[in-house]
């Protein structure tokens, strides 16, 4: 599989492949329900010869399977892969970015691949990178967090230090706030992996902040702002607001039950959830406590949004409820006219995701979606709804309703208020073209933009 | 001299929010945007928590908002009024100090947030004396930090003239940012006077550089001494001197002006702490800028039938879509003509 490869994934396996593994799977538990499944009386509802209903007259194959060459002989030992590495087959499943995007690769962003992920969990090697100044090979032993400002007593702390507290894991979603940004004037881009990919949901483990400002005796009759900063070239920097230092972050030093990656912040990073990933910060090593915020160019220069009258927003922290569709999306072309689960993705920075709802017409007629996944605060919830396609050109859209009754708006709405210069919380809806079977590119998924 | 201009931005973005309204009030007849101003001076509903929590605590809900706001959610005007509990914004001059450094607020109505980071604020607390006591004087080297009030500026015995900064700039900075700031190989130009406002959709975004955008002038000095030269920040070769040098060169080069009359800097000026707090209460764009006032839109949840406005473009057509094949100006568009196999494969998928 080739880096440069396009992705051109069947929306669903073709007729005779379908056939061919209900085939085999119906072989598979012929011989276990006669054993087990059926001595138990079975459901008045369930009706064996109506459910295969849909298999009438359809060819049977009768060539006798074979066995593939791997139950003829041993498959690798224990211990090939020390630290398991992805099936070659998939190694087309990569973070990627848009080499016009910016001039070089220490300052710069990867996608993660949306359209291939399952659950709402994401894989620690295709978590997004988004570095300043590149990612730091900081060893643990050497790193050091100091908690200094308005506090009773200044602290430092060792990694070793920092584990020892009393410690959370929580999944959250973490969101560069540019996600989407190349889509504010017009669609560019034919892939969730660049639509929506600076994004991943991961479980992070760590100490509070709250406690650990506590520890130091944080002087909150003064201190209004907690002002966070990495220890790498770029040494990153936002300020916080003390209500939201004191909510629900975290310093964190694990992802998925492993050591951050450095990609992602290794040693410690700060953990905002539901805000901006910029808040995030990686390699954290110091944490200054204030009454004035910092105005690094983090929160002026950058990550402020300008608007067409010219005005700019700022300190524009949380994430606002979002959602996309990945499967049917781009990547993929549909194979006729049929059954089809639509999925996808929906969070919120501001809590849970409350409904998901589905529209195939562009919007004018909606279809609540089911979650197929726990739904937590501030993390991915996968949504996934049934849809019998009749081949006809369609709009799919995803819509999100979040715990706090916001509802997720269309793009000509949000363009209208906003303008396209905002570069930043582009969290309208995207529409996917689905081109009707009979037509030229028939199955085709384009993202279209109204 | 320096002032928020939040008249100024309320009465822009209240130009701005006729189309915006517009689209609120075919869902809501009879609204009108005038109101929010009959509204300002501490007309919101007082008792908006105990309205969030009769309805779940949700309370970006349409119903929620229009109770504690009346129906003029859609206003931004009444978001700049630290009374309107969705305000993000606090009376700057209070908290800011001199130069009004921006005191944005998580807005009141979030009550979660409040209500949770209180209870861990108060929540009693014995440390667990994990950590190591440290002095303030040996964190002299990692504390960076110059805030908008120009708290931490270090001192600095043997100035560099202006002049010297530019050659200390061309030097170091210059490959990357052009000598006179105007950008280089693809970096980001650092005086470009454009102006930011733009009146259609597809005009170009205006570049936003120091001059034009940027609201203080101690972010340049905090900015550059940390993370630039981008290959070795915080370089001893620039040392604090020659990080003063440079700032003073890029207030010049951009024009901001140090008094009333439009002063700028000389060549043989002194490259100061001093200099740096007088530009930065003549930043041009500072009065601009405004809290985050999000949501900016405030739906229904519609199932069938929707109104045109939340249709296909806007006006209920769903065949009336831009395509990725071109830009305004004709160019192609990424990977579409592979995907219609009109191309070969590969294009745009080239990563580093
Ligand atoms: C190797 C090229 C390079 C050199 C040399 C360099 N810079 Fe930069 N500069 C960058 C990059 C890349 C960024 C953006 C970094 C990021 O995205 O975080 C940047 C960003 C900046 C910004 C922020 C611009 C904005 O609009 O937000 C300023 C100011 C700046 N540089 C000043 C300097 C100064 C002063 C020097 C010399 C001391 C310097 N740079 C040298 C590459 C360079």
């Amino acid at each position: 599989m080739t880096d440069n490869r396009v992705e051109e994934k069947v929306a669903l396996p073709t007729e005779e492949s379908r056939n061919q593994s209900r085939r085999a799977f119906l072989k598979g538990t012929a011989a276990v329900a006669g054993g087990v499944l059926f001595t138990k009386a079975a459901s008045a509802d369930y009706d064996p010869a109506k459910a295969v209903e849909p298999y009438k007259g359809k060819e049977e194959l009768t060539e006798v399977l074979q066995d593939g060459p791997w139950r003829k002989r041993l498959g690798f030992g224990v211990r090939k892969y020390p630290y398991g590495v992805p099936t070659p087959e998939v190694s087309y499943i990569q973070r990627r970015t848009l080499e016009w995007l910016t001039p070089d690769s220490m300052a710069s962003i990867t996608m993660t691949p949306l359209q291939h992920l399952h659950g709402i969990i994401t894989p620690n090697g295709l978590h997004f990178e988004r570095f300043h100044g590149g990612a730091p090979e900081i060893s643990a032993k050497d790193h050091r967090l100091v908690i200094h400002g308005l506090v009773e007593r200044p602290l430092i702390f060792t990694v070793d230090d920092l584990k020892r507290f009393p410690s959370i894991s929580r999944i959250h979603f973490i969101e560069c706030p540019a996600n989407g940004a190349m889509e504010w004037k017009g669609v560019q881009l034919n892939s969730v992996q660049w639509t929506h990919g600076m994004m991943s949901c991961l479980e992070y483990t760590g100490v509070r902040l709250s406690d650990l400002l506590k520890e130091a005796g944080v002087k909150l009759d003064k201190a209004r702002w907690v002002i966070p900063e990495g220890a790498d070239a770029s040494g990153m920097s936002r300020s916080i607001p003390m209500e939201i230092a004191m909510d629900d972050c975290f310093v964190a030093y694990a992802q998925n039950g492993e050591p951050l990656r450095r990609e992602q912040g290794y040693p410690i990073r700060l953990v905002v959830p539901g805000c901006e990933a910029n808040m995030w910060v990686k390699y954290l090593r110091r944490i200054k406590v204030t009454d004035v915020p910092l105005q690094h160019r983090e929160e002026t220069s950058k990550y402020t949004e300008l608007m067409p009258d010219g005005t700019a927003q700022r300190f524009s922290w949380y994430m606002e409820p979002n959602s996309v569709i990945t499967y049917p999306s781009p990547d993929f072309r549909m194979q006729g006219p049929g059954k089809y689960y639509v999925r996808g993705l929906a969070w919120s920075g501001r809590g849970k995701v409350a409904h998901v709802d589905v529209s195939f017409d562009g919007g004018r007629n909606w279809h609540e979606a089911r979650f197929t996944s726990p739904v937590l605060d501030k993390a991915w919830t996968r949504f996934e709804i049934e849809w019998d396609w009749d081949g006809s050109e369609a709009f799919l859209m995803s819509r999100v309703t979040d715990e706090t009754g916001y509802v997720q708006p269309p793009m000509p709405q949000m363009r209208s208020v906003e303008g396209t210069n905002n570069v930043y919380h582009r969290t309208a809806m995207v529409t996917w073209r689905v081109h009707a079977w009979n037509s030229k590119n028939g199955g085709l998924i384009e993202n279209v933009q109204y | 001299m320096f002032n928020t201009k939040k008249t100024l931005v309320a009465a822009a973005v209240a130009a701005t929010f006729a189309a915006g309204s517009a689209l609120a009030m075919s869902s809501n007849s009879g609204e009108n945007t005038t109101a929010a101003s009959e509204k300002i001076n501490g007309k919101w509903a007082a008792n908006y928590k105990e309205i969030i929590k009769a309805h779940d605590g949700k309370y970006l809900d349409r119903e929620v908002m229009d109770k504690i706001l009346g129906d003029d959610v859609n206003s931004l005007q009444a978001k700049l009024d630290p009374n309107n509990p969705y305000s993000f914004e606090v009376d700057d001059a209070i908290d800011g100090g001199p130069h009004g450094n921006a005191q944005c607020k998580v807005p009141k109505a979030f009550v979660e947030v409040w209500e949770s980071a209180e209870k861990n604020m108060k929540a009693d607390y014995v440390a667990k004396g994990f950590g190591t006591p440290i002095a303030e004087s040996a964190l002299k080297v990692w504390d960076i930090n110059v805030d908008g009030d120009g708290n931490g500026f270090p001192k600095v015995d043997k100035p560099m003239t202006v002049e010297k900064g530019g050659t200390v700039f061309v030097q170091f900075c210059g490959m990357c940012h052009g000598e006179f700031g105007e950008g280089a190989k693809g970096y980001l130009p650092l005086a470009v006077d454009e102006d930011l406002v733009t009146v259609d959709f597809t005009d170009p975004a205006p570049m936003k550089t120091i001059g034009n955008y940027w609201p203080y002038a101690t972010t340049i000095f905090d900015y550059n001494r940390r993370a630039m030269p981008f290959w070795s920040p915080n370089t001893p070769a620039i040392g604090d001197a020659g990080y003063y040098g440079i700032t003073a060169y890029l207030i010049q080069a951009n024009a901001i002006p140090l008094d009333d009359e439009g002063t700028e800097l000389e060549d043989d000026d002194l490259a100061t702490p001093q200099v740096i707090m007088k530009a930065n209460k003549y930043m041009q764009n500072q009065g601009n800028f405004f809290c985050d006032h999000r949501p900016i839109t405030h739906n229904k949840r519609c199932m069938k039938d929707c109104p045109d406005y939340l249709v296909g473009d806007g006006a209920g057509d769903i065949h009336n879509y831009r395509r990725a094949r071109t830009l305004p100006d004709g160019t192609l568009q990424y990977n579409v003509n592979e995907r219609l196999h009109e191309a070969a494969p590969g294009v745009g998928h080239k990563g580093f």
